[in-house]
């Protein structure tokens, strides 16, 4: 409010001044040209006052004031305050212009770039204040040059009437690369912008470009600084230039009210919208196709995402988080580009319009990530019951095998110092040792149907090699992969292998059977065919039922084609990357 | 001179039961060795002509260890064994630089002799 007064005091003094000067400055330019300031003072500490954690505003406010003061050399033009103040601001609103584009929206500086952008364009401005009330004399020039239209006082800080303009040309050029370089920038911005970004950016961005263009205008088409007093066309330029960036704003702010319609489209939407696809619908609503939803579960106290599985809301200034519902307990996270927190009545009338389809979505990912636990679970119970079965095999080879053949190797030892005679202990040592052979087969036989040795140590298709070898019909062995699987994978394919050739032998009357697993497109397809009578049935056999479960726990499909009198197809699908 | 001979083999039992068949066949066991790492240092210092190698050891494979051994400057017959068939152990072992393979159970002088020659 006191900016305003203070504005308005202002532009009135100056406004007299030019009144009471009579010549110079044309009395109905200034006051156009003052007016417009001011109105973008106001609109400025508006904004200000709405949003007091943004720069913007008091940078809008600071860009019509410094224009302001730089016209102080023309109003009061006998006062050596008034001339040198007016000086050295004269170039300031290149600092302000290229600090309101580059950190509209938040007021802050984000990239790299932006920040020495910014440095350049202060740096300029400084110099040339500097040139301007240390180096220039008005005096001798202002009938020798149109800059200058009547008499100035010298600037307090004067040192020496060096003519300037050497300088002061450099510097317009300085000025001209700024001008295209932040152009770049601008458009950059614009295209890199998500939709809803773009909207929010694009009206300042356009009257900022504008400026920016109006100065390469003054250096190409102009030649040079030109006096807005004396010159109609460059007057208006300048003018509506300097009152386009609040304008523009102000615009930008009016088209909130563009969020009922999107509101009462969403709604409409949303009823029609399948779960697990109202993230799409809000993209849409917000403009934001980066938009991510996060889905608070409270059971668990963390978020998820559609699917249901763990969400991590990101941290940093990249992107914005905006939470629905209570803050104690949240329905919902959108995580979306921060340039939608400058709608925000459109963010919070879109977030109450999809409260209701959010709970559904969070009840349908609670349960997609029951599910997935579910799944994952199973996995984990096979490959706890495989390490199982590998462990106890281990401990048979190591323990009573071991001791078992150490045994029968004395025997053999005993057989060889006894001799042939020895009241026939010869012929008991020998029946002992054949007792000790066929024990070592049945526990080896019972350690292979365990977990065979060669599926751990030398992988799956070694291990279907020799279940072949063993199998009582004939098997022809198709493809096997050239490399290892995942042990859950092999353990399934194996066990699939060797209870489908038990059922072979058991039931089907087959003269041959033929196996072949393969890998391809991220999954293992794993085939057994034979030639048999057919008509085997998955529901009578535990042992399938078991393989369906062991297949199902990998996210496989298990598939049985039994027709009677044609074979038996069996072919278990499993997801291996 | 008499043939040495090195038994490896993570089982003591097995060791002893297996240095005795050898002594009984004719050999001169120089030492025994629990893993691979033990057998190797054995080897470069007692450079034994036989070794009874178990395919399974603590910190590496039989098979892996004969290739090892194949490439020593003398290199000695290796026996590869196991307390599992040749059928258990895959196709792995028909490629092995190994003089052969006896299954524990079937290990007996004549075996020995059969593969390796007389030792004395």
């Amino acid at each position: 409010m006191l900016v305003v007064l203070a504005g308005g005091a202002l532009v009135a003094a100056m406004i007299y001044g030019a009144y009471r000067n009579g010549l110079w400055p044309p009395l109905e330019k200034a006051v156009i040209s003052w007016s417009l300031a001011f109105v973008g003072v106001v609109i400025g500490a508006v904004v200000w006052q709405l949003r007091p954690e943004s720069r913007t505003g008091l940078y809008l406010v600071a860009w019509p004031l410094v224009g302001l003061v730089s016209d102080f050399p023309v109003v009061f033009s006998a006062s050596r305050l008034a001339v040198t103040l007016g000086y050295l601001v004269s170039d300031a609103g290149v600092l302000f212009i290229a600090l309101l584009v580059l950190t509209y929206p938040s007021g802050r500086v984000t990239s790299q770039l932006d920040r020495v952008l910014i440095w350049i364009a202060g740096a300029f401005a400084a110099v040339y204040g500097l040139v301007n009330v240390v180096l220039f004399d008005p005096r001798p020039q202002y009938d020798a040059t149109i800059l200058v239209l009547q008499p100035h006082a010298v600037p307090l800080t004067h040192i020496g009437s060096y003519d300037a303009t050497g300088i002061r040309n450099a510097l317009d050029a300085v000025l001209g690369i700024l001008a295209v370089v932040f152009l770049a920038v601008v458009l950059r911005k614009l295209v890199r912008a998500t939709p809803g970004g773009r909207r929010v950016v694009l009206p300042l961005a356009a009257a900022s470009g504008f400026a920016a263009a109006q100065y390469l205008v003054q250096i190409l088409v102009f030649g040079g600084p030109v006096n807005s007093w004396t010159n109609d066309s460059w007057f208006w330029i300048v003018t509506l230039t300097a009152f386009a960036i609040p304008a523009s704003l102000a615009a930008g702010l009016l088209w909130g009210r563009r969020a009922r319609v999107v509101v009462a489209d969403l709604v409409v939407e949303l009823e029609r919208t399948p779960p697990g696809s109202v993230r799409d619908a809000l993209a849409r609503a917000l403009g934001d196709p980066t938009l991510e939803l996060a889905l608070w579960l409270p059971d668990r106290r963390s978020y998820v995402d559609a699917d249901g599985r763990p969400f991590a809301l990101p941290t940093g200034s990249q992107r914005a988080i905006t939470v629905l519902g209570p803050a104690d307990a949240p329905v919902a996270a959108l995580v979306h580009d921060p340039v939608l927190l400058e709608r925000r009545a459109l963010l919070s009338s879109v977030a109450a319009a999809a409260r209701l389809a959010l709970e559904n979505e969070r009840l349908q990912a609670e349960l997609r990530a029951q599910l997935a636990e579910l799944r994952v679970s199973r996995a984990r119970i096979v490959e706890a019951g495989d390490e199982e079965r590998r462990r106890l095999e281990r401990n048979l080879h190591d323990g009573a095998q071991q001791r078992l053949l150490s045994l029968g190797l004395a025997l053999q030892l005993a057989r060889a110092k006894l001799g042939p005679d020895a009241n026939g202990a010869a012929d008991l040592l020998q029946e002992a040792d054949e007792e000790l052979r066929s024990a070592l087969d049945e526990l080896r036989e019972l350690a292979r149907g365990i977990h065979p040795a060669v599926l751990t140590e030398q992988g799956l298709t070694a291990a279907l090699r020799t279940l072949a070898e063993r199998s009582s019909v004939p098997v022809a062995l198709g493809a096997l992969p050239d490399h290892r699987l995942p042990p859950a994978t092999e353990a399934a394919a194996y066990f699939l292998v060797a209870e489908a050739l038990t059922n072979v032998a058991k039931y089907a009357q087959a003269t041959r059977v033929r196996v072949q697993v393969a890998h391809e497109d991220e999954r293992v397809l794993v085939d057994i065919d034979d030639d048999g009578v057919g008509g085997a049935d998955p529901a009578k056999g535990s042992g399938l039922r078991g393989l369906a479960d062991r297949v199902h726990a990998l996210d496989g499909e298990l598939e049985l084609r039994s027709a009677p009198g044609c074979g038996t197809h069996l072919r278990a699908e499993i997801p291996c990357a | 001179m008499a043939v040495t001979a090195l038994v490896v083999d993570d089982h003591a039992g097995f060791r002893r039961f297996a240095r005795r068949l050898l002594e009984a066949t004719g050999f001169v066991v120089v030492d025994e060795a629990e893993d691979g790492a033990t057998a190797l240092a054995a080897v470069r210092a007692l450079r034994p002509d036989v070794v009874l190698l178990d395919v399974l050891l603590p910190d590496t494979t039989g098979l892996e260890l004969a290739e090892t051994l194949a490439s020593e400057p003398k290199r000695p017959a290796i026996v590869l064994t196991s307390s599992r068939s040749a059928a258990d152990l895959g196709p792995a072992l028909e490629q092995s630089s190994a003089r052969g393979f006896i299954a524990k159970r079937d290990l007996t002088p004549t075996a020995l002799s059969a593969l390796l020659g007389t030792a004395s």
